[in-house]
């Protein structure tokens, strides 16, 4: 197994009607050895372009790619050590699960009684056994998905790149699959780059996340951190479901001003970088989640009132969302499903004021921390 | 009201095809009849649909009067040749199009495919002029089959063909160590397998039925196709309708089997640009 790492990399892509796109800006980071890394953002944010410039499918404009201690910029992908599960798992249709499983091996001319082996063991692993003189149009998404995979452990490769691996599959498959994913991985100690645009995917399976958007690292972090110290207002509202709720408000000494409503913040959110804004404008960001109804209110240390009518009510059966607007913007606040909401009640909700974050209007950056 | 102006309108195509079928068929039927009956009856004022006197010696003067088994050979000789290399060629060029990156792919597609415009009347004085004084390769095998080795058709249907096969299977090989002819050799002619078969048939048939490049450029009588020995043999036995009936029986037969037997890839052909594409 192995590290990777980035050294201000950048992609452009050149079409003669478009003109020159940039899919990924100068990308920085290094993947430790046996870590599980995520990269997630929406279409067109530059992570499968970054997964397949790991990979050797796709060749950087500039900048440099290591793998363990070698350079890559210029090898070829079977050169690289590294496997690769696909988006829609690219399997040879016209080969059963054992040459499917077998083929990469076969082309590196390995020994037969060891290419079987590996082709065994994987499919041990994978619960393959019965299938293997099967095709894969005989077989379920889910066992594909495991034929696909065990196509990447045979090889033995320093880094495992996976491609929205479980975006074909239905929602039930998706979680079990990512549980058995989060499993191989501490069972093969491997280094995993993973991609996808689903961040629940992203939160779960990650040991850390790159956040992107439009070719840019937003921020790289674990789920935890992520989610508790958003670095923007896109990591803020990408993290998370629902999305974080953003409002315009003003800061004046230790109180806020949202809307027309005070609200008292604690001690523990003063910081000197706050007090910069003091009698300036800020957008503040509470997540749905740290908003209750009056009649409803958990461990709230500083609560924050806001009353307003109520718009729309989803009942989600565990947990409702209710909708209301706070100025210009919608807010959605999840609340346990006894709180009493619905449409045109004009009620109070409680902010959890010891939980809410502070953005730049301008350049969208956290101001607390 | 609905159901009503709808069997009318099958009707009516109904009526229009089996019309249309009735017209395409007599002259085949014809012939067929024309080749399996006595001579005396095939030259008659009234002809007879179901003749009366059935016989096979209007084969066997065409056969004994002419080369017919010698001309045979060579259109099965040049259609298989034709074939071969139209696959080869066609399905190698057909996956450079669709599937890799190269500087000039477009402008180098467009320009070949912009030559299908050109009649092939226009190119054929340059091309005799070419393959007979230039390369001297008149009356060979050569001469025949070197113009058709590849057809920019034939390049255009099999890039059609190759650009719906996801493109994830070429990276996978590439990952799985296989070398760009094994990606071409082991993964995309095997799933390119209908497309070939297409093409394979299309080109067979389009070879066997060719008439004047061949006549254009053979000049021995050991050197011609069934199509143009044919033609040779009605200039000269213009009065022996049964013999000449049986002559183009031989020469259109091999295709309506071939034409029955795959009718499913016909159809196919005809579909994979529209359809795949």
């Amino acid at each position: 197994m192995a590290r990777v790492e980035f050294r201000n990399v950048r992609k452009e892509f050149h079409d003669q009607q478009k003109g020159t796109f940039t899919a990924v800006e100068g990308s920085d980071f290094v993947i430790n050895d046996k870590e599980f890394v995520v990269f997630v953002g929406p279409s067109g944010c530059g992570k499968t372009t970054s997964l397949r410039m790991i990979a050797g499918l796709e060749h950087q404009s500039s900048g440099d790619i290591i793998i363990g201690d070698r350079v890559v910029n210029n090898l070829h992908p079977k050169d690289r050590d590294i496997a690769m599960v696909f988006q829609d798992y690219a399997l040879y249709p016209h080969m059963t699960i054992r040459e499917n499983l077998s083929f990469g091996l076969r082309n590196l001319k390995k020994p037969k009684a060891y290419i079987e082996q590996k082709v065994q063991e994987a499919a041990s692993i994978l619960d393959l056994e019965s299938m293997l003189e099967r095709k894969p149009r005989e077989l379920s998404g889910g066992q594909r998905q495991r034929v696909a995979v065990g196509r990447a452990i045979v090889r033995d490769p320093q880094v495992f790149l996976f491609d929205e691996p479980l975006s074909n599959l239905d929602a039930k498959l998706r979680i079990q699959m990512r549980v058995e994913l989060a499993e191989l991985h501490k069972r093969l100690g491997a280094t995993i780059v993973y991609v996808t645009h689903d961040q629940v995917e992203a939160m779960t399976l990650g040991e850390r996340i790159v956040v992107m958007n439009k070719g840019a690292i937003q921020q790289i972090a674990s789920p935890t951190e992520l989610y508790a110290k958003p670095r923007n207002m896109f990591v803020a509202g990408f993290i998370g479901s629902p999305a974080m709720n953003f409002m315009d408000a003003e800061l004046d000494g230790n109180r806020v001003l949202v809307n027309g409503t005070v609200l008292e913040l604690p001690e523990s959110m003063l910081s000197s970088s706050l007090a910069d804004y003091d009698k300036k404008k800020v957008i503040l960001g509470i997540r749905p989640e740290d908003i209750y109804g009056e009649d409803f209110v958990q461990n709230v240390k500083v609560e924050g009132k806001m009353t307003t009518s109520v718009q729309v009510v989803e009942h989600l059966g565990s947990e409702n969302l209710v909708y209301f607007q706070v100025g210009e913007r919608s807010v959605t606040a999840k609340v346990h499903p006894e709180t009493k909401a619905y449409v045109g009640l004009e009620k109070t909700f409680i902010l959890d004021l010891g939980k809410v974050h502070f953005f730049d209007p301008e350049t969208e950056m956290r101001i607390s921390d | 009201m609905h159901s009503k102006s709808k069997i009318i309108m099958v009707t009516v195509a109904s009526v229009i095809l089996g019309l249309w079928a009735i017209v395409t068929i007599i002259p085949l039927y014809w012939m067929i009849i024309g080749s399996v009956q006595d001579t005396t009856l095939s030259a008659t004022y009234k002809p007879q649909m179901i003749p009366s006197i059935w016989s096979v010696a209007p084969f066997e003067r065409f056969f004994s009067k002419t080369s017919a088994w010698r001309w045979l050979f060579n259109s099965v000789f040049i259609s298989a040749v034709l074939t071969a290399t139209n696959v080869f060629f066609g399905s190698l060029a057909g996956y450079a199009f669709a599937k890799l990156k190269f500087p000039g792919s477009k402008t180098v597609f467009w320009v070949l495919l912009s030559t299908m415009m050109i009649p092939a009347q226009v190119t054929l004085i340059p091309l005799y002029v070419l393959i007979i004084n230039v390369f001297n390769l008149g009356d060979t095998y050569t001469a025949i089959i070197l113009p058709g080795a590849v057809s920019v058709g034939n390049i255009f249907l099999m890039k059609q063909y190759m650009s719906s096969l996801p493109t994830s299977l070429i990276h996978a090989a590439r990952i799985d160590a296989c070398s760009e002819f094994g990606i071409f050799w082991k993964v995309i002619l095997p799933l390119a397998k209908p497309g070939l078969a297409v093409l394979a048939i299309f080109t067979f048939v389009t070879s066997w039925n060719d008439f004047f490049w061949p006549f254009l450029i053979t000049s021995s009588d050991e050197m011609r196709t069934i199509q143009v020995g044919l033609a040779s043999f009605v200039f000269a036995e213009s009065t022996d309708y049964g013999a000449i009936m049986a002559g183009a029986t031989v020469g259109a037969l091999p295709m309506m089997i071939l034409f029955f037997s795959l009718q499913r890839y016909f159809l196919q052909g005809i579909t994979i640009g529209a359809v795949k594409g």
